[in-house]
């Protein structure tokens, strides 16, 4: 307990300080004051819109990451879990191939968004039912739509190109009113979730616990569900599917402060945030823009390896 | 909702799914007692103590303190009722401390933060269950048993009047085992209300005031220890059978299971041995004949003989007199019946005074052949005798007649096998 309000107060201020630092670097130079003509532009018209989107979608990212760990009771859990990528995939390819393009946001929203009601209601119909069978149904949803992705692609013809790149994740196109909006989302599902932080607490040991320690436990996991799908749902919108962050920066917040949500919850929203915004960073400063879905794969699947391997070695 | 709480069950059905494990319970538990529930694996015990809690769909009337427990809402029912589970997942590393407090979450908002009244309460439950010193350790480092009582101390941090407890000691030694019921009994003593799912019949019988019994989901009795741990409810429920017994020091009921399996096979059990002993020289002799299978007699026993006991708790035929009274003539003459009937008799060496030297005047008539003597080595046959020098010079004479002495069990067992073939050969 000790370590947690110095971990945070660290956090947010390197939180500040990477979005300043990374707004001036890039491509183009790096620079508090350029003279360069057009310097302005790239600062503030593509600059900060892209690191604050960054931000707040890796943030989304890693707090639905850190409440599906703990409501699924398993820490290898993901945000995707449940089929929001694919859901979201689904949409925005559809948007790529029938509709030359446009509003693919709004139809990849609605496909994560589906997915996620598609799987309430084909595991939730019974009323009381198991997290296990929510996440098996999860994950048939998330196959049964990713095979539809894979129809799309194969009959998409030269939006193929537009669909991978979606699908790998990346802030090409974002404005600053995406920012806006994933901050309006983070900011009200973010505190929802951090002042469940005691509930998820009981839930990671068990509904049953949960419930006998005066928790409504069935209550408490739709709104967790609920909350996560629309964090998952608006960074998906944005940035396509990012891997790895939902799932990896919950398990280095553990690492350092332990597993209590109340603390793990806000301060996976700031090193999610961060991480995103350094990967991004990255992603366009060295490597010519690739997806930065590609960069968090590359960094986050070894070090997942190395983290499998280290509860190996303490069980 | 002051005051103690009591618990009404009336008509309770429980299961998952479409299969019923419950069937038409009906039972109440007042404050102040500590019940246990027993009965064989899949009696639907758990299930009973999980529809109590409300976490598995139940039908019926389930009152808590005459109040139908569905109306509760969960914060309420957090407060009124705790619950031990037989174990938990672990997947997060919480510390033992983290894991305790959770049993406050219902008492503050989530708005703020625990009090120092929570933290109290919270290392008192630590030290109440002795882990107190595990308090920062990580749970996933944690032993079965002290994973057990970081489950209990959580329960007891709820401050419930009404305690359901799975099994709260299966993965507990011996001296926790006492603890943790002690302080069970203790807090029924200070009003509250335990319920406790049992395996262990004697741990049950030892801290209870009222066992339940069930089968297939029925109550089969419900009443003091005692009056339910009999023999005959004891096989008939798990089909097991077992002695019971007051015991001395603690006055409580126990039970011990007897061994019904033999290690030898049917063909055995043709031989009848007849085992003459006689303050309690026979008890491990019978208990091992027994095991082997053989067609079990026992002579004249006084009925506060160990060997009597013995007899009557195996099942084996004897003809029993008072206590320190003359050998009725009739029983003699049984005796001298079953002689004549056994394939082999055994003469356990016991004490023999005037009272019983008829038994062993009677047994010089028998064919000393088919008589085996068991001294046991290192004994003298001279200190069994208590009848002035007259019963050893009896022993002597037998052990001169052509019978068969042995010193061990095993030689017993030998000169039976010995026996056998003949006896299965011979046309009768």
């Amino acid at each position: 307990m000790t370590r947690t309000i110095p971990l945070i107060i660290c956090l947010a201020v390197t939180s500040v300080l990477t979005i300043i630092i990374c707004t001036f670097t890039g491509p183009a130079g790096f620079g508090f004051v350029s003279t360069a003509p057009g310097a302005a532009d790239i600062v503030g018209g593509i600059r900060l819109p892209r690191v604050l989107a960054a931000f707040f979608v890796g943030a989304s990212l890693a707090v639905a990451g850190a409440a599906m760990q703990s409501l699924f009771r398993n820490p290898m859990a993901d945000p995707y879990i449940l089929g929001t990528s694919s859901g979201g995939a689904l949409g925005a390819s559809f948007a790529i191939v029938f509709l030359g393009g446009v509003f693919v946001p709004v139809f990849a929203w609605i496909g994560a968004v589906g997915a996620i009601l598609i799987v309430w209601s084909i595991a939730g119909r019974r009323g009381m039912i198991s997290v296990e069978t929510l996440l098996l149904t999860g994950i048939a949803v998330s196959f049964f739509f990713s095979a539809l992705v894979s129809f799309l692609i194969a009959i998409a013809g030269q939006n193929v190109h537009q669909i991978i790149f979606w699908l790998m994740g990346g802030f090409w196109n974002v404005s600053l009113p995406d920012a806006f909006l994933a901050a309006g989302i983070l900011v009200p599902a973010g505190a929802l979730l951090f002042f469940m932080g005691r509930d998820l607490n009981a839930l990671s040991l068990g509904e049953e616990t949960a419930a006998h320690l005066g928790i409504d436990a069935t209550r408490v996991r739709w709104t967790v569900l609920g909350g996560s799908t629309l964090l998952v749902a608006s960074a998906v919108s944005i940035a396509g599917s990012i891997g790895f962050i939902g799932l990896v920066t919950p398990h280095i917040v553990r690492m350092l402060i332990g597993p209590d949500n109340r603390v793990v919850i806000p301060a996976s929203i700031l090193a999610g945030g961060i991480l995103l915004v350094l990967s991004d960073t990255l992603a366009r400063t060295f490597f010519s823009d690739l997806p930065v879905g590609i960069i968090t794969a590359f960094i986050g699947a070894p070090f997942f390896i190395w983290l499998i391997h280290q509860r190996e070695i303490a069980a | 909702m002051t005051g103690p709480l009591s618990i009404t069950a009336e008509n309770h059905h429980a299961g998952y799914g479409m299969q019923e494990i419950v069937k038409s319970i009906s039972c109440s538990f007042s404050p102040g007692t500590f019940t246990g529930i027993i009965g064989p694996n899949g009696s639907g015990k758990t299930t009973l103590l999980r529809a109590f809690s409300r976490v598995i769909p139940a039908s019926g009337i389930l009152e808590l303190n005459g109040r139908e427990i569905h109306n509760y809402t969960p914060a309420e029912l957090g407060i009124a009722l705790g619950f031990v589970p037989q174990d938990e997942e672990r997947p997060f590393s919480y510390t033992v401390l983290q894991v305790v407090l959770m049993a406050r979450y219902t008492r503050t908002s989530r708005f703020s933060s625990l009090t120092p009244v929570d933290y109290a309460r919270c290392h008192a439950a630590l030290e109440e269950t002795g882990i107190a010193h595990l308090e920062n350790r990580s749970i996933r480092a944690l032993s079965g048993g002290e994973w057990q009582r970081v489950l209990i101390a959580r329960a007891l941090a709820q401050e419930t009047k009404v305690l359901l407890l799975d099994e709260p000691t299966s993965h507990l030694d011996l001296t926790h085992q006492s603890d943790v019921l002690s302080l069970m009994r203790d807090l029924a003593g200070s009003g509250s209300t335990i319920i406790g799912v049992f395996h262990d019949l004697n741990l049950a019988a030892l801290f209870c005031d009222r066992l339940i019994m069930i089968r297939n989901g029925q109550i089969v009795a419900d009443d003091t220890p005692s009056r339910v741990l009999t023999p005959g409810k004891i096989r008939d429920v798990y089909g097991a059978d077992v002695i019971t017994s007051v015991h001395p020091a603690t006055g409580r009921t126990f039970l011990m299971p007897l061994a019904v399996t033999t290690d030898r096979i049917a063909p055995d059990n043709t031989l009848n041995v007849l085992v003459i002993s006689g303050g309690g020289s026979g008890t491990d002799l019978l208990h091992f004949l027994s095991r082997k299978g053989f067609s079990l007699t026992a002579g004249i026993l006084a009925t506060t003989d160990n060997d009597y006991l013995t007899a009557k708790e195996l099942g084996i035929p004897c003809i029993p007199i008072l206590p320190f009274s003359q050998i009725p003539a009739h029983s003699l003459k049984k005796l001298r019946s079953l002689f004549f009937r056994a394939d082999r008799i055994i003469l356990s060496m016991h004490p023999v005074g005037t009272g019983n030297l008829p038994v062993l005047l009677a047994l010089r008539e028998a064919d000393p052949a088919r008589i085996i003597v068991h001294l046991p080595e290192g004994r003298d046959i001279l200190s069994y005798d208590f009848a002035k020098g007259v019963a050893a010079a009896h022993f002597q004479d037998l052990c001169t007649a052509g019978t068969q002495c042995t010193g061990s069990f095993n030689g017993i067992l030998k000169l039976l096998d010995t026996a056998l073939p003949k006896i299965l050969q011979s046309p009768e």
